[in-house]
């Protein structure tokens, strides 16, 4: 990675007026902090829909980046990864820090949790040590307060030379403060450079040998980089930096270093650590005074449940179970009234603007029975998966979803794993691609391909439609429970097969990891949207062009050869038939079964998809029946059932902890589609055909993330392999197990 | 078949081609990895 600087123009800083930027000129500001300090929050806030997301150059790393207006002067704000230093041992510091030394913005937000000053304070410290103008945000600066922490903040700005603006990203308190802070610092930086702070003599006295070394040496680079951070690299034998610039640090000795390194006991590295960690130490004890802790704060009184070693994993099970149940009845409604819209007025219009385009009547087929039933059965159920993405995001800025993680600390460490590695697995829940990539925070390749190999068991959103379906067919009275038992039954197959793996391929010890346990809070309303958005907005994007894509080649697929008459002769219905008798001894030997299953290799929502588009009513149906009503009281129907669709959510929720039993007896009732599916399927097949769905490879991205990210079609091919013969052996166990146990047939 | 019906089908075949081809092929935003600054494409 390179850490070439971009050179500033001579005279820029010169150039600019003492009180306010240049109106024409755009300000860059980077955000640094720790993760959790509420960066993200913070920058919601202040950006909310002008956020651009998108990855850093070359890596997997989130980027996000917004440039806005703000009392005439163009801000654009550029994300750091969350880090806690920045050395270059993970992807996020190395990223962090080459944005720093070779961007150079304009100045730095620092981020800083003030309810933990002291840790986030060494970030601080190595930020200083670049001499950009920083402007520090006292974050989750209300709870603070609420713990009684006196926070002195003049004390702060005088010691690090830094503006310090106390701000509540939650609450969107102190941001205009915050922003006017980087519009006065921008507008004179040179009145706004950090304090240089003292190492001690010992170490301050190799610096300057270095840096004078440096400036007699590498003129040049010298003036390119940062002088005094350049220096430390050198000396703590940052073999990256090293690389960069092309400089053997042993060139530059000289005697002062020669009596660090000889008059401690410690390489120079954690020397330089150690008085990092002191300066925050002794910064923190300078302007924090904390209140006599009288009572348990309320964070660890939580703790003391919810991290119970008894207690732990069964709150976590009750956790995800009323994540499942409070899903359902917000969504439940909103899929009903989807469902009346995509089967009712929506194809009724479709076939009307045909007729108008004097399209072949195969065209309305391909239409209503192809697209709108393909892509429209997914659709409906895209409630479902944002009232899902809402409350993981909620229990996840809530904090609880670290807690998750290290109470499976001990399940992990049993197939080999630590507690780090389940937080990919968590997001797995979301979607796996993000989930397979988000293993390379993970710290040795082996951790990695096994958190990788694993992920695809955590059920991810897209299985919910076939979920959703089959449950409200079948189970709909006991709706939450099956559901979570399925999600419970992922989790306990990836330990399975983690000991398996363990055995086989992952043969080793488990590394020793510290988790980190941010306090309890609650996050706001807007920043819980936002991030539910931006978590389930890509199953809207591939509703419409993948999935639209893959219902138009089905249905030429099912009426293909054309003019065939029966769909069991179609392409599809004879691929099906093929496969069909190996899912016989599951329950679902079906054609129908069978080509939806294989079409959901593709994505697992499309197994939904293909099942309407089979099993829709063919013919003309708009025109075989009773003349519609007119397209105002269309209209007038869509949204009176709309609001009775949020009447009914309302009643839903709120009656969650007692009366209402969650019904999805209404979910897509009405349609030939769960007509068909009770017809086709007993309860036994149906649980059998959802184990298969949860198991067997989720889609061909996950795939090709797992091939990507592990470098190497092994582990693609293993992956996809066993997951083939583990949906099918477990769907036959429950299916023949259910049948000896006398469950139905 | 009339040269109506190919014409119709050339249509949703070629939106589905096309959707498929930037789905997979030419993705934009969403590729994972490179934003759309990788140079290797």
């Amino acid at each position: 990675m390179s850490l070439e600087p971009k050179r500033k123009e001579e005279g820029e800083i010169a150039a600019k007026p003492p009180l306010h930027p240049v109106a024409k000129r755009t300000v860059t500001v980077a955000v640094a902090g720790n993760p959790n300090a509420g960066k993200s929050t913070l920058i919601n806030a202040i950006a909310g829909s002008r956020l651009h997301v998108g990855n850093w150059p070359g890596v997997t790393v989130e980027k996000k980046e917004a440039v806005f207006s703000f009392e005439g002067q163009t801000i654009r704000l550029v994300d750091l990864p969350g880090t806690y230093s920045l050395s270059p041992y993970t992807q996020e510091e190395i990223i962090a820090r080459d944005y720093l030394v070779r961007e150079r913005p304009d100045l730095v937000i620092n981020v800083v949790d003030a309810t933990n000053l002291e840790r986030n304070l060494y970030l601080t410290v190595q930020i200083l040590e670049l001499g950009l103008p920083v402007v520090m945000a006292l974050n989750i600066y209300d709870e603070a307060q609420a713990k009684g922490y006196k926070i002195d903040v003049a004390g702060i700005e005088r010691m690090l030379g830094v503006v310090v603006v106390p701000t509540t990203a939650t609450k969107n308190r102190g941001t205009k403060e915050l922003l006017e802070a980087t519009l006065r610092t921008a507008a004179d930086p040179g009145a706004h450079r950090p304090q240089r702070l003292n190492y001690g003599s010992d170490i301050e006295a190799a610096i300057a040998g270095l840096a004078a070394g440096l400036q007699e040496k590498y003129p040049q680079t010298a003036e390119n980089y940062p002088l005094r951070w350049l220096a430390c690299k050198l000396m703590e034998n940052d073999a990256e930096v090293a690389r960069e610039v092309r400089i053997d640090p042993a060139e530059l000795a000289n005697e002062p270093l020669a009596h660090l390194r000889g008059a401690h006991d410690e390489d120079v590295e954690s020397l330089m650590a150690d008085t990092r960690y002191g300066l925050a130490a002794g910064l923190t004890r300078e302007v924090l005074h904390k209140p006599e802790l009288r009572k348990t704060e309320m964070t660890e009184k939580i703790d003391r449940i919810v991290l119970n070693r008894f207690l732990g994993i069964p709150v976590f099970l009750a956790a995800m179970w009323l994540v499942f149940k409070l899903t359902f009845d917000l969504s439940t409604p909103f899929v009903d009234w989807l469902d009346a819209l995509f089967g009712g007025p929506l194809k009724l219009w479709t076939a009307a603007l045909l007729g108008v385009l004097h399209a072949p009547v195969w065209t309305v087929s391909l239409v209503n029975d192809g697209i709108v039933s393909g892509v429209g059965f997914v659709l409906e159920f895209v409630p479902v998966i944002f009232a899902m993405m809402f409350f993981l995001t909620l229990l996840e800025g809530s904090g609880y979803m670290a807690r998750a993680a290290f109470v499976m600390d001990r399940a992990m460490h049993a197939i080999g794993l630590h507690g780090k590695s389940f937080i990919p697995m968590l997001l797995g829940f979301g979607c796996n691609v993000p989930a397979i990539y988000a293993t390379r925070t993970l710290e040795t390749p082996r951790d990695k391909t096994l958190t990788a190999l694993l992920i695809p068991l955590m059920s991810c959103g897209a299985r919910l439609p076939v979920y959703a379906l089959f449950v409200g067919v079948f189970f709909a009275s006991h709706a939450g429970t099956v559901i979570w038992s399925l999600y419970v039954l992922g989790i306990i197959l990836a330990i399975v097969m983690g000991l398996i793996f363990k055995k086989t391929l992952f043969r080793g010890e488990t590394p020793v990891f510290i988790m980190e346990l941010p306090p309890y809070r609650l996050p706001s309303f807007k920043s819980l949207c936002l991030h539910t958005w931006e978590k389930g907005k890509h199953f809207l994007v591939k509703a419409g062009t993948f999935i639209l894509a893959f219902s138009i080649v089905m249905w030429f697929l099912i009426n293909l050869p054309w003019g065939v008459h029966n769909q069991a002769d179609s392409y599809l219905g004879k691929t099906g038939r093929v496969i069909a008798p190996i899912v016989e001894p599951l329950g679902f030997g079906n054609w129908q079964a069978a080509s939806s299953l294989l079409s959901g290799l593709m994505a697992k929502e499309i197994v939904v998809g293909t099942m309407g588009e089979i099993y829709a009513p063919h013919g003309n149906a708009a025109h075989d029946q009773a003349p519609p009503p007119s397209f105002g009281s269309q209209l007038k129907g869509i949204g009176s059932s709309f609001v009775g669709a949020v009447r009914q959510a309302v009643a839903n929720v709120t009656s969650t902890f007692g009366i209402a039993s969650l019904s999805l007896g209404g979910m897509a009732g009405s349609s030939s589609l769960t007509t068909a599916v009770r017809h086709n399927f007993t309860p036994l097949a149906a649980f059998a055909f959802m184990v298969f769905v949860l198991i067997y490879p989720p889609c061909i991205p996950a795939a090709l993330a797992i091939a990507q990210e592990l470098g190497s079609w092994k582990w693609f091919g293993i992956s996809f392999f066993y997951q083939i013969v583990l949906a099918w052996g477990m769907a036959f166990i429950v299916y023949q197990g259910g049948r000896l146990l006398g469950l139905g047939g | 078949m009339h040269i109506a019906d190919i014409l119709w089908m050339a249509f949703f075949l070629g939106i589905a081609v096309y959707l498929l081809y930037r789905s997979f092929w030419k993705k934009k935003g969403g590729c994972h990895g490179c934003n759309g600054n990788c140079t290797k494409r």
